[in-house]
């Protein structure tokens, strides 16, 4: 049977479809800023661990879950979300799935929906749909609940997730100064050595690189855990015509001016600019759009899973 | 002109075979109980020919199954009498191998195992590693997304893939990255069992090699207390990179096959491989030697070097073989279950053993519930095979009524469409169908495979329907 929430939620989309009104999913407000006037879906109260299940490594939790609630369950059994989701104030998991956020550890253990095993979610029509499951391995039809991670709740609204759980690990971080393009060359250097590193950026003229578990004695000062967190998310101060880029390269490429911040062990970069730097840009400032550009064939498949998932088109396009 | 005429004069010399004898290696995959002669083989030799191929069989309205090396264990490459079978096995290149960026950029009939051979020089290698892996493909393991026993900490082929190429039937190329912005469809692609495009040019991550690996073997007086040692190890915040479970029947069938001196008198063994740097090896080995110790192993034994840790992978690593010296064919099944209901799967399972009359014997990746029946039968005893099916398709109703899945690692291709009725509902299904249409609205790449039709599910008595409305009522039902 279905729960109050669902049945509602079930409800208010079949609603907005008789009467053609679009909603706008919305977690905890952090990253969108609302539109007046617009009808939400809220997903703040749909909040909860439904299973946790410690030495299966899985966690089962309603998508409101704000991701502190959340980390410190896990802390509690010693274990973590390994792709350190960025907290913008009260993030919630859901929010987070629905924009594919990944932290600095992404080279070393991954992106977001490397960890995701399975999701609920109500599509445009109001129905319930379950898509893999609680098993890591899992190869049962298409992968829909890592698909949509990254949908920003343009195809459906997700109710629920199951997510892969890994120990928690002491990390001690280590920097240097150093010119740029030397310390991406470094750091990939060293991330093709078995030293156990979950973090490698370049930051106001420093190297930082931070690592867990046993390792060797290490030719760098160490320095705080910090610059994680101020990389993570990364929200420097802008003038109000400056733009803001995220770049995601090849892990060595070269440098690009104006670049604030290289992270990821320099497959990401931060970079003020007018037009986009190079392929695979985004737009800080508007990341948490949807977009299509309907003119290649990437984009018109985009379009027609949207069309499978919202075929009245209920859920907002920003 | 004829398809094949067509394909013939299109591609060069030695693209297209048609004869019988010619094409009888192609007529089934590594599930070879299901056999059917195609129409012709295509053999394209790059992206260009490929793109030809499609487009005639487009013209023609001629079903393609696409085929890496042909040895997935779920009939997804199995070909239809009047299709083609696109082999990819003369796209074997390994184009780049950037050491510094950790990346190799590979054409889909490059073998995995030679991925890791290629960049070894570097101090890399690739870290999916199915069984098959000296034969089987990278574009078939995309398509598959396949596992291996090294999946709980290196994960599965989505996770080591960073783009892909891929070319549908209308000739369009897509290059779908993990950088990509929006809705993950190189995710969606991994594992689509080639129903959404032709996969033609794969990048892969490198990992480092570890400085070492060190093994852990453990005999149990039951299979619950070798469960709950497992159970153990990871709640202690380990993860190891291989973590292997055995019954009592392949122990003893891979001991007499190897002799490596597995403990006979135990009824679960445990095989508990970490790796790393040395210092973080030899930290983990001795805290999970002290687990395993303290969670009542009657016997343990630890590699004291490399020979030793091969040596005793041996009995494990032939596991399949040793049962199959048992019995003139056995079947190997592929469902994920929860570690907590291991006990109460194998207990059922041995019930099933009884009410069928066939010999079972498990090997379990128990690090992540990939479970791995496997039945002894007899192909010339007549209904036998129908038996092992019945008797497989209930070992798969079982894991899911324990919350797990139909299959972890093998896909579902034709041998599990019926089970897909059960883990799936009418409108999950759906969904699925249409998914399909968006990539491929001729509906001609590897048609019938890995979704059920939902006339299927109803002729299986397991269409679920909500609300006793079916969706999409505007469809037309066959």
């Amino acid at each position: 049977m279905a729960d109050v929430f669902t049945q509602q939620l079930s409800e208010q989309i079949q609603q907005a479809v008789s009467e053609k009104r679009t909603l706008q999913v919305v977690g905890n407000n952090s990253k969108v800023p609302l539109s007046e006037g617009v009808e939400t879906v809220e997903l703040s109260k749909n909040s909860g661990i439904v299973s946790y299940e410690p030495s299966e490594l899985v966690v089962t939790v309603k998508s409101g879950t704000k991701l502190t609630d959340l980390s410190a369950a896990l802390a509690e059994r010693k274990q973590m979300l390994a792709f350190e989701p960025p907290d913008y104030g009260d993030s919630t998991i859901g929010g987070t799935y629905a924009c594919a956020l990944t932290g600095p550890s992404r080279p070393f253990r991954g992106v977001l929906r490397d960890f995701v095993l399975g999701t609920k979610m109500m599509d445009g029509r109001g129905q319930s749909l379950t898509f893999g499951g609680q098993m890591i391995k899992n190869v049962a039809g298409y992968d829909v609940s890592r698909m949509m991670a990254g949908s920003k709740g343009s195809m459906a609204v997700i109710t629920e997730l199951s997510l892969k759980v890994m120990p928690l690990v002491e990390e001690v971080t280590y920097c240097r100064a150093m010119p740029e393009a030397e310390a991406i060359v470094l750091m990939n250097q060293m991330a093709g050595t078995t030293l156990p590193l979950s973090g490698c950026a370049y930051y106001e003229g420093r190297f930082y690189y931070r690592v867990f578990g046993e390792h060797p004695k290490q030719d760098a000062t160490p320095c705080s855990n910090d610059v994680w967190l101020t990389l993570n998310p990364f929200q420097p101060k802008l003038q109000p015509n400056q733009k803001l880029w995220r770049v995601d390269t090849e892990g060595p490429a070269p440098s690009i001016p104006n670049t604030l911040a290289v992270g990821m062990c320099g497959q990401r970069r931060w970079v003020l600019s007018d037009e986009a730097p190079a392929p695979y840009s985004t737009l800080w400032q508007s990341y948490f759009a949807p977009r299509h550009n309907d003119t290649d064939p990437i984009s018109n498949i985009k379009t027609g899973l949207k069309q499978v998932f919202d075929p009245h088109n209920v859920f907002k396009n920003l | 002109m004829s398809v094949i005429q067509q394909l013939i004069k299109a591609l060069p010399q030695d693209r297209v075979i048609f004869d019988t004898e010619q094409c009888s290696p192609y007529e089934c995959d590594g599930l070879s109980a299901y056999r059917e002669k195609p129409m012709a083989v295509v053999l394209p030799a790059n992206v260009e020919e490929v793109k030809t191929a499609l487009r005639i069989c487009k013209e023609h309205q001629v079903p393609v199954i696409t085929r890496g090396s042909g040895t997935g264990l779920a009939g997804g490459a199995l070909p239809l009498a009047d299709g083609i079978v696109l082999g990819l096995s003369k796209m074997n290149q390994i184009l780049h191998v950037d050491p510094l960026a950790r990346t190799a950029v590979l054409q889909p009939g490059v073998r995995n195992i030679s991925v890791t051979q290629a960049v070894e020089p570097y101090g890399l290698y690739y870290a999916p590693d199915p069984s098959s892996q000296v034969a089987c493909s990278i574009g078939g393991n995309v398509a598959e997304n396949s596992g291996g026993v090294h999946c709980l900490k290196y994960g599965l082929t989505v996770h080591n893939v960073l783009s892909i190429t891929v070319i549908n039937m209308n000739g369009d190329i897509l290059v779908l990255d993990e950088k990509d912005d929006g809705v993950d469809l190189l995710a969606l692609l991994n594992g689509s069992e080639g129903l959404l495009g032709v996969i033609v040019e794969v990048k892969v991550k490198l990992l480092p090699k570890p400085d070492t690996a060190q093994l852990v073997m453990a005999g149990f007086d039951s299979v619950g207390a070798c469960a709950d040692a497992v159970t153990t190890v990871l709640e202690q915040g380990i993860i190891p990179a291989g973590l292997e479970m055995m019954d009592k029947f392949s122990i003893m069938a891979a001991e007499e096959y190897a002799k490596v001196g597995y403990p006979l008198e135990a009824e679960a063994l445990l095989l508990c491989e970490v790796d790393g740097s040395f210092d973080q090896v030899k930290v983990d080995t001795r805290r999970i030697a002290d687990i395993l110790t303290q969670s009542g192993a009657t016997t343990i034994t630890v590699s004291q070097n490399e020979a030793e840790r091969i040596a005793l992978w041996q009995g494990r690593k032939n596991a399949f073989p040793a049962v199959g010296r048992f019995s003139p064919d056995y079947y190997c099944m592929d469902g994920t279950i929860p570690r907590k209901r291991l006990a109460y799967v194998l207990q059922e399972i041995e019930k099933l053993s009884q009410k069928y009359q066939l010999e079972v014997a498990n090997v379990f990746h128990a690090g992540d519930g990939n479970l791995h029946p496997l039945i002894l039968y007899d192909a010339n005893q007549p209904g036998q095979l129908e038996q092992t099916e019945k008797f497989g398709a209930e070992i798969l109703k079982l894991c899911l009524d324990v919350g797990g899945t139909i299959t972890g690692e093998h896909g579902v291709g034709v041998e599990k469409l019926d089970s897909m009725c059960h883990q799936f509902d009418t409108a999950e299904l759906e969904i699925f169908h249409a998914i399909k249409q968006v990539f491929d609205d001729t509906g001609l790449l590897n048609p019938g495979k890995a979704v059920p039709t939902l006339h299927r599910c109803a002729e299986v008595g397991q269409m679920h329907v909500h609300n006793n409305q079916l969706p999409f009522p505007e469809l037309e039902r066959f």
